[in-house]
């Protein structure tokens, strides 16, 4: 398998067997791994699950399945808000032009493009939407602002007031995180509510970790597991926003008080606030990818990140999904990648297990695809459990 | 006339910014107390709905504010969402975030 730079690729689909792919995809070289896991997705299994399986037909009709594509491209365009809250602000860099001596523009150039990198050089995912969606970034938003946001189309990034938070593109993870958000809406959607909400921020925080561990080539038992470190001010009594390897103990500090993230389903949060917790109790989620990727070792985002990948791909995976089914989703997607009953299928359970959400594989089976004109399913009416 | 604000959402739930801030004028220093008093006028609040903002499909760590005002027998309460185009209640959010932000550094949270 040849991969040649990203704008000039070529691919073998029609070639290789399904079981040459598969050994490629489990024991290749990062580049063959990921052209063969790209070419697996067109291949019947996976095919039949995903569109079998979605009845409603999420997926934009004229979508191109992304194993199918040869090539893709990164467009990004960063813009200057200049302190204002309006959009889209002053175009400042685009695709292919140099640094600008301006840390947060290139700093969000650069975090588009490992992002980019991440879903396309790995997961064969054409963007963030896998249609080749053009990534803007808006920086400099907001005087003293700290937050940065995924709106829908777009993310926001402010500053930082320089006394809590510095400015929000300094970490790599949280650009990540929010583009993230634009993938997990596109694949899912997950409702930002309660466990759902929090399986949707989980989600950012393991791409937008992995986009960091990818761009710093660590294994994950080199990593920090930190979401947002660098962010908080220099006088601040904390490393980062969330620590996926122990929620909970990310910062402790007079002001903004401690990092309230559970890492365990007996210290599950029931809150109101926060949309339902889904800042905080994506800490359990969080930790058990952590388990899940430093059990097998190696780089995260090869064996963990497919698996979870391949879960939020999954049509099983229902706008209300609550842990146990997600953790049921990734356990099958571990079979299904890499062989029932192997290292990979075993960490999955483990690890779901140590987080208080035991799991097995028998509860969740292929959608029913129902007669045409009659809908497929009502939405759930039970309250969302572990 | 009284003030509350209190943030919810953005990038991380952290306790000590989400808590809800109150406040009145006449504890304020005067000139800060008569900007917040014209900008409340200026931006009409109590004449707002209960809701300004829509969130966008997919949106996910954007910033809500809930703003409750009492003057003289009225109150209202608005919860705005980021970003927020009204440049008049923009100008009148700013003014009471930087309210907030002295409030919160000058009182940390008890633990």
């Amino acid at each position: 398998m040849i991969l040649h730079p990203r704008w000039h690729r070529h691919s073998l689909h029609c070639v290789l067997p399904p079981y040459l792919l598969r050994s490629i995809a489990q024991n290749g070289s990062s580049a063959q791994r990921a052209a063969a896991l790209r070419t697996s997705a067109v291949d019947n299994t996976f095919r039949s699950l995903r569109f079998v399986s979605n009845p409603l037909g999420q997926r934009s009709p004229g979508r191109v399945i992304a194993g199918m594509m040869a090539e893709s491209q990164c467009y990004r365009s960063i813009y200057d808000v200049e302190g204002q809250e309006t959009f889209p602000g002053k175009l400042v860099r685009s695709e292919g032009q140099g640094a600008t001596g301006d840390a947060a523009v290139d700093e969000a150039y650069d975090g588009l493009g490992a992002t980019y990198d991440l879903l396309w050089e790995v997961y064969g995912r054409n963007s963030i939407d896998d249609s080749g969606l053009r990534l803007n970034a808006h920086v400099h938003y907001g005087r003293n602002y700290d937050n940065a946001f995924w709106d829908g189309q777009r993310m926001v990034f402010g500053d930082g007031d320089g006394e809590l938070f510095n400015r929000f593109t300094i970490a790599i993870d949280v650009i990540g995180h929010e583009l993230s958000h634009g993938m997990t809406e596109d694949e899912g959607p997950l409702v930002y509510f309660r466990q759902a909400g929090a399986l949707n921020e989980s989600m950012s925080d393991v791409f937008g970790s992995l986009v960091k561990q990818r761009a710093l080539n660590q294994t994950a038992d080199k990593a920090d597991w930190l979401i947002g470190a660098g962010l908080l001010a220099s006088s601040i009594q904390g490393q980062a926003l969330r620590s996926m390897k122990s929620p909970g103990t990310a910062y402790d500090d007079p002001v903004l008080g401690k990092d309230p993230q559970p890492g365990h389903m007996r210290d599950f949060v029931r809150t109101w606030e926060d949309n339902g917790g889904v800042h905080i109790n994506s800490g359990i989620p969080n930790r058990a990818f952590f388990l899940v990727a430093t059990q097998l070792g190696g780089y995260a985002w090869e064996k963990a990140g497919h698996i979870w990948y391949e879960a939020l791909r999954d049509t099983r995976l229902r706008p209300d999904c609550g842990f146990a089914r997600f953790a049921r989703i990734t356990l099958m997607a571990a079979s299904r990648l890499y062989g029932e009953g192997g290292a990979e299928d075993t960490a999955v359970r483990d690890a779901w297990n140590q987080v208080g959400v035991p799991v097995t594989r028998e509860k969740v089976a292929v959608a029913f695809t129902p007669p045409q004109g009659v809908q497929a399913s009502k939405p759930s009416t039970r309250r969302p459990q572990a | 006339m009284r003030i509350e604000l209190k943030r919810e959402g953005g990038l991380a739930f952290i306790p000590g910014l989400n808590r809800p801030h109150v406040f009145k004028l006449g504890d304020l220093p005067p000139a800060q107390a008569d900007a917040i008093a014209r900008s409340v006028q200026a931006a009409s609040f109590f004449e707002r709905p209960a809701r300004v903002g829509t969130a966008s499909k997919g949106a996910a760590d954007q910033t809500r504010y809930v703003l409750t005002i009492e003057d003289e027998g009225r109150r209202n309460t608005v919860q705005l969402l980021e970003p927020v185009e009204d440049p008049s209640l923009r100008a009148l959010l700013d003014l009471l975030k930087q309210v907030e932000r002295t409030a919160v550094r000058a009182a940390p949270q008890s633990r």
